[in-house]
């Protein structure tokens, strides 16, 4: 063995390599806060090699990166390593933060390390831009809502806002070319740049050394292996434990594909730009650009300027009042900020996990129109859970008139109307993302009766019309012998009442289930 | 000294084990174990379109998931009668390279265009280069035993 390591030895002299890269002197004294570095550059390793990893399967196109992802989390590794990538993104964050309080708290930006400091601030910005780009790629609700308001935003810019956001953009509209692009951008022009200065943060931190304990102590500095890199190694050993907990444990949000026609998405950004979210809520009208544009950069500008605007040699932190000072305030407005836009997020009107009772109608109407004639296992066309890229507008079209779309059908479907057009949409919309769990004969009766007539004029948990009086608590109010009256003849019951009789287009069982679903909506 | 080999072997021996872990994970991820699709009967055409014993093609769609993506092939299969119950099927993928082959209706074979291979109406090898026999594809009549299907 040690031969085989002289012969390498005398081809590639690479102890000198290692010995370069690992004996570095450390000054006596460097703890604990000078580990955050190699975490950084631990938590890159991890997202360099998830990330390469995830464009085996990834498709970066609107037909199919929805699909791709499907697929990427079908299976337990799929699941880890798209975890993984996705979390270790916030820590990356949490770290570069951290990184950055325990350069100013050290005062290890003063002179002779200024461009070290320079080269960290646009690695901040480039992980920031590569959360933004990243965002984007599932190409589901949140990647695709967050994407319009971060292109609206660079509008904002003063000179050349419209170049910027079409820059981003690629096209006319947030589509196909938008994806393309920050695909691009996010797994070849960032990471190139990224290694780059990474690199050059790395050679420039080892021209001037670490800066090491404010106060110098005496002794002698130890070579970095392995006496700090045990510490160094400890710190990412814990860090990526907790990463891959969070992996393991929590399995990224993957809500239904991108829907640019769907009015009731509220749009949210990742957590670590809640702050900046909030902030735009203090800047309405021709003041936004304050909020989006002005504020960032005077932050940005301070913090690029913070060597030559604290001159002072001392790197004692009480001697620096003003710097720590106003960090610590402006960290402190950030976590504000976040903490308040966190709190601030609007509670979604229904959970995305619950079938509401229009999908449940839906299913039942599509048994009843006959869809399961060509689509099933056996049959010409593909089951209905595997149409989940189709968009709405191509569905209802299909589901209007099969044989439009689908010509050469012997026996085209009757035409169903406009309601349970949609209902059916939204069912296989809905089977797309997750499968029929089953509910009871009665809800089923119900939601179809639901999703055929009450839809129209009645909300049920936030979804319908809004003519008629919401129907989420009436059984708090009616009793079913009522509600069965009140839907069957209501001027019997309600003189006044405008909602037409159901009695002649409902069966008794329909009439009956439809009541009891109400009265049970306490 | 004990000290410093005590640190050299945790920081090497935790290196190793996140290293491995990754791999571990990494790898099984590129490995992903791929499913062969599971076949499905596609209706192939009526029993009275064919002739005893003379193959005609037949061009199927068949939609496939090939991962994320639902494929939509198109396959050419050969139905041959045999006058009475039975309907063969055989895959028109000639068996030496994968060419198409054609039957030629004078002289009763299947010819490649490629190497020269020629099967006989029930696929086996006349002549040329391939090692075995036209692939048959399952083939079924309906209970009335007027429509064809195969399963692809």
């Amino acid at each position: 063995m040690k031969r085989v390591f002289d012969w390498l030895q005398s081809r590639t002299g690479f102890r000198g390599a290692r010995h370069a890269l690992l004996d570095e002197p450390i000054p006596p004294g460097t703890g604990w806060f000078f580990t955050l570095g190699s975490v950084l550059l631990a938590l890159l390793g991890v997202q360099l090699l998830t990330g390469a990893f995830l464009t085996l399967y990834y498709a970066p196109t609107p037909d199919h990166a929805y699909d791709s992802i499907r697929f990427i989390i079908s299976t337990v590794a799929g699941r880890l390593v798209r975890g993984l990538h996705h979390y270790g993104a916030s820590f990356l964050v949490v770290v570069v933060v951290l990184h950055m309080v325990r350069v100013v708290a050290f005062g290890s930006y003063k002179p002779p390390r200024e461009a070290t400091w320079l080269s960290g601030l646009l690695l901040f910005g480039l992980i920031l831009a590569f959360s933004l780009t990243g965002y984007l790629l599932p190409w589901d609700q949140r990647a695709y809502w967050a994407t319009v308001v971060t292109i609206n935003i660079s509008r904002l810019t003063p000179v050349g806002g419209d170049l910027v956001a079409g820059l981003l953009q690629g096209g006319a509209s947030i589509g196909a070319l938008t994806l393309t692009r920050w695909y691009a951008l996010h797994v070849i022009f960032l990471p190139a740049a990224l290694v780059g200065l990474v690199v050059l943060h790395l050679v420039l931190m080892r021209r001037h050394g670490i800066s090491g304990p404010v106060r110098p102590r005496p002794g002698d500095p130890a070579p970095f292996y392995p006496w700090q890199a045990a510490r160094d190694t400890a710190v990412i050993a814990a860090v990526l434990v907790a990463l891959a907990a969070f992996a393991w444990d929590g399995a990224p949000p993957l809500e239904g594909p991108a829907d640019p026609s769907d009015s009731s998405y509220i749009p949210r950004p990742e957590w670590y730009f809640l702050g900046l979210f909030q902030l735009l809520k203090y800047f309405p009208g021709r003041w936004e650009v304050v909020g989006a544009i002005v504020l960032p950069g005077l932050v940005a500008g301070l913090l690029v300027l913070l060597p030559w605007l604290d001159r002072s040699p001392s790197r004692e932190p009480r001697r620096r009042p003003l710097v720590i000072g106003g960090f610590t305030l402006g960290l402190g407005a950030v976590v504000a900020l976040t903490a308040l836009g966190w709190r601030d997020r609007p509670q979604a009107t229904a959970s995305p996990q619950v079938w509401t009772l229009r999908e449940i109608g839906g299913r039942m109407l599509a048994q009843s129109a006959g869809c399961a004639r060509c689509h099933s296992a056996e049959g010409i066309a593909d089951p209905l859970e595997a149409s989940s890229s189709r968009g709405p507008e191509w569905l209802t079209g299909h589901v209007e008139d099969p044989e439009m779309i689908a010509p050469g059908l012997r026996e085209p479907p009757s035409a169903p109307g406009e309601r349970e057009v949609a209902a059916i949409v939204a069912y296989v919309r809905r089977l797309s993302r997750q499968s029929y769990p089953g509910f009871a004969a009665q809800t089923e009766a119900a939601a179809t009766v639901y999703a055929r007539y009450c839809v129209g004029c009645h909300v049920i948990d936030g979804e319908g019309g809004t003519d008629g009086p919401d129907l989420s608590r009436i059984g708090a109010k009616h009793d079913v012998k009522y509600l069965e009256r009140l839907i069957a003849d209501p001027e019997a019951v309600n003189p006044d009442a405008e909602m037409p009789s159901f009695d002649s287009r409902l069966t008794d069982s329909e009439l009956n289930a439809i009541a009891a679903f109400l009265a049970s909506r306490k | 000294m004990h000290r410093r080999r005590a640190l050299v072997l945790f920081v090497n021996s935790v290196v190793a084990l996140i290293g491995g872990g990754l791999s571990v994970i990494l790898g099984a991820f590129a490995l992903r174990p791929s499913k062969a699709p599971e076949g499905r009967w596609v209706r192939a055409g009526l029993l009275t379109d064919l002739t005893p014993n003379v193959p005609v093609a037949r061009v199927l769609a068949v939609s496939r998931q090939d991962g994320w993506y639902r494929e939509r092939a198109r396959e050419t299969v050969f139905l041959v009668w045999d006058g009475k119950r039975t309907v063969h099927a055989l895959s028109a993928t000639c068996t030496h390279l994968g060419c198409q082959v054609r039957w030629d209706a004078k002289g009763s074979k299947f010819r490649c265009p490629c190497h020269g291979g020629v099967f006989d109406a029930q696929g086996n090898v006349v002549e040329g280069p391939p090692p075995r026999p036209l692939d048959r594809v399952e083939a079924r009549l309906d209970a009335a035993g007027v429509v064809v299907a195969v399963r692809l």
